[in-house]
């Protein structure tokens, strides 16, 4: 098992490696992740939202539903955790 | 080739430590070995996207003195990183948390009942009472 295990994680290593050999190089600043959407962000939040950190303008303001939501997740979580660790009350199953 | 090197082994320290995360996932027998496993696989995938954001020589997207009412000067795109990868980082930094610590919680609940966090052990117990 533990054999299978290991061949399908260096298997999955190998194509990953294999991929990269398309990324772009390291710290480029013309890389389709920081060539399309992103300098709109960047010459634009600051003046938009009047926050001058782009990272909490983004968060914050262009998706604060986002933000949200992930305040949904971790309220879920916490009362996940509640539900499953709380002392059980006398005649309550396991 | 060194150049080659230089440009590309971030993504090959970032597929070393999702191998590393997958094989704990997969071919660990303990519970928690299997969780830190999936943390080491979170960590793995948050700093690869960070790593997309870099551009050479650029400083963090913080903007002084551009505010409103500092005029239109031009803002160069190239002297601030990538913000985007941060942001979408920081929620998947936020599932993380809430992710390991429900399954800490649900072992918490398993070791109650079992006393073992071992896969083989509980599969042994549920197979001699039949529960």
């Amino acid at each position: 098992m533990k054999v299978i295990a290991l061949i399908a994680a260096l298997m999955t290593g190998a194509l990953l490696i294999y991929g990269t050999e398309e990324m772009p190089d390291w710290g480029d600043p013309n890389s389709p992740a920081s060539s399309h959407v992103s300098p709109k962000y960047i010459q634009e939040a600051t003046e938009k939202t009047a926050t001058p950190n782009i990272v909490t303008a983004v968060l914050a303001d262009y998706r604060s539903y986002d933000t949200m939501g992930e305040v949904v997740v971790v309220f879920t979580a916490g009362i996940g955790c509640i539900l499953m660790l709380r002392k059980k009350r006398k005649g309550e199953g396991d | 080739m060194l150049e080659y090197i230089i440009s590309k082994y971030n993504f090959w320290i970032y597929v070393i430590l999702m191998m590393i995360g997958l094989y704990a996932m997969m071919g660990k027998r303990n519970f928690v070995k299997k969780l830190i496993g999936m943390n080491i696989f979170q960590s793995a995938i948050i700093l690869f996207f960070v790593s997309t954001g870099v551009k050479a020589g650029a400083t963090v997207p913080i903007l002084s003195g551009h505010g409103h009412g500092h005029g239109h000067e031009l803002i160069e795109v190239a002297k601030y990183i990538n913000p985007l990868p941060h942001v979408l980082m920081l929620t998947a930094i936020v599932v993380s948390i809430a992710t390991t610590g429900v399954a800490l919680a649900v072992l918490i609940l398993i070791y109650r009942r079992y006393n073992t966090l071992e896969e083989d052990e509980i599969l042994k117990i549920r197979k001699d009472t039949g529960v």
